[in-house]
């Protein structure tokens, strides 16, 4: 199988990012970048992402990207930072570089297959609507097959 | 024919929009859209989850719900633009990248799973307006909405990227708007209509707070600006995000936007007729009165 690395050497495919124009229509496009432009810039990010993948791992900016896919859709070079961002994230992971957030929604994830928590009595006020019940938890079956398709060495990586 | 789907609840519109979910239904129901519930489905992932922990076991957890919606032979159908977005997502990866399908079948396989193409991934607005069609909904309106100004706000996950979602133009999408004046509403042209509510990366902390009630405010204010009665959205995360940016907006600002906002489903069970109360209007965090107060309902 093909490691995050390798995955994100090919889809960086850097031939393509050589013809990256710096234009900027990520940044431009980035409603982040909007929001707070001091912190968050694509055009910046990914330079870094190829130049300084190692150092970049360990902060947390590119964990921020809220996959909208603007930056995607527009690159006139057809390079792809949402995907990029991604696979940083699984190489940062690799490392052992997780920010606390994503980590505890993870937790929740492996232990009722939601990433959103149900208390206790949700049905009962679901069923005050006539809505059918959802658990409190996805189904035994499903939650099995969730833990094995994650497999023990994600699991373990996330749990500890 | 009658129109048939597995419906996919998902997590935020099952568990924090119960409001959207008995509207959706309710509406679904009255126009004669059958609805399936489907055993074992899990999380679709969203992608800012699993996938950036392990892209390919992240794309298998995704895919296993294609599988099974496959295995009941019908098509899929999302309350949640995330949910469309990530499942289309894996069909588009596994559809078109052979290496890639076959190590996510290589993952599935341990849970005895193989993921077979030909599964159709729809969401509660792109059903409406591609399979049930504007022709067909008009003829069910009752009581058309001719003094509301509904401002449309797209979201990301309904029609971006455009290389995988093909429901509107991926600079200038119009589909919701035609929606809108299905209903006898003005549509309200505004700055803000194609923006972002950050919703689905708003899991990271306070920079992802910050920077998600800088967008609702000027998504909100943009609107309001525009003299628009309420914000449509297609998402149940952007109708959260907006909601709770109001609250948060009010509190520390001191600014109250009075906008409602609602599901694309709730004004158009509005102009069928149906009851604000059935369409579960009235368990909403925004204040519906001066917006009920301006449409006729007896």
């Amino acid at each position: 199988m093909v490691t995050s690395k390798e995955l994100l050497e090919r889809l960086i495919d850097e031939k393509k990012l050589t013809y990256c124009e710096n234009c900027g229509m990520c940044t431009a496009s980035c409603p982040l970048t909007r929001a707070i432009p001091e912190i968050y810039n694509p055009r910046i990010l990914l330079q870094r992402v190829v130049f300084q993948l190692d150092d970049v791992i360990k902060k947390e900016e590119f964990w921020l990207c809220a996959w909208c896919y603007r930056c995607t859709e527009r690159c006139p070079q057809g390079i792809q930072p949402t995907e990029i961002f991604l696979l940083t994230r699984n190489f940062a992971v690799e490392k052992g570089y997780i920010p606390s957030n994503p980590k505890k929604i993870f937790q929740e994830i492996i232990r009722s297959g939601r990433s959103v928590p149900v208390f206790e009595d949700f049905d009962d006020w679901r069923e005050d609507y006539g809505l059918p019940p959802i658990g409190t938890t996805i189904s035994e079956k499903a939650l099995e097959e969730q833990r094995k398709i994650m497999g023990e060495e994600l699991i373990r990586r996330v749990s500890s | 024919m009658t129109l048939e789907y597995a419906l996919y609840p998902g997590c935020v519109a099952s568990v924090r929009e119960l409001g959207y979910e008995i509207s959706m239904r309710k509406v679904f129901k009255t126009l004669g859209i059958e609805l399936r519930s489907v055993a074992d489905f899990n999380c679709c992932m969203p992608a800012c989850l699993v996938h950036s922990f392990d892209y390919k076991r992240g794309l298998a957890l995704t895919a296993r719900n294609l599988c099974i919606a496959n295995e009941a032979d019908l098509p899929i159908l999302t309350l949640c633009s995330s949910c469309f977005g990530n499942l289309s997502r894996a069909k588009y990866l596994l559809d078109t990248d052979k290496s890639l399908k076959q190590d996510v079948n290589e993952i599935l396989g341990e849970v005895g799973r193989e993921y077979k193409s030909g599964v159709k991934v729809e969401h509660v607005v792109t059903a409406l307006y591609t399979d049930y069609t504007l022709k067909s909904l008009e003829s069910m309106i009752r009581t058309p909405l001719k003094d509301i100004k509904a401002a449309p706000f797209y979201g990301c996950h309904i029609f971006l990227p455009s290389r995988y979602l093909k429901f509107d133009d991926p600079e200038f999408p119009r589909n919701l708007d035609s929606l809108i004046k299905v209903t006898g509403a003005e549509s309200v042209d505004y700055y803000e209509k194609t923006s972002c509510c950050v919703g689905c990366g708003s899991f990271f902390g306070e920079l992802s707070d910050k920077a998600s009630l800088l967008l609702a405010e000027m998504i909100l204010d943009s609107a309001g600006k525009q003299g628009a009665d309420c914000i449509i959205t297609t998402c149940p995360f952007c109708i959260m995000q907006l909601e709770m940016g109001q609250i948060r907006l009010k509190r520390e600002k001191g600014t109250d936007y009075k906008m409602p906002v609602m599901h694309y489903v709730d004004l158009l069970g509005l102009s069928m007729g149906l009851k604000p109360k059935e369409l579960g209007l009235d368990i909403r965090r925004s204040d519906m009165t001066p917006l009920l107060s301006k449409i006729d309902i007896q």
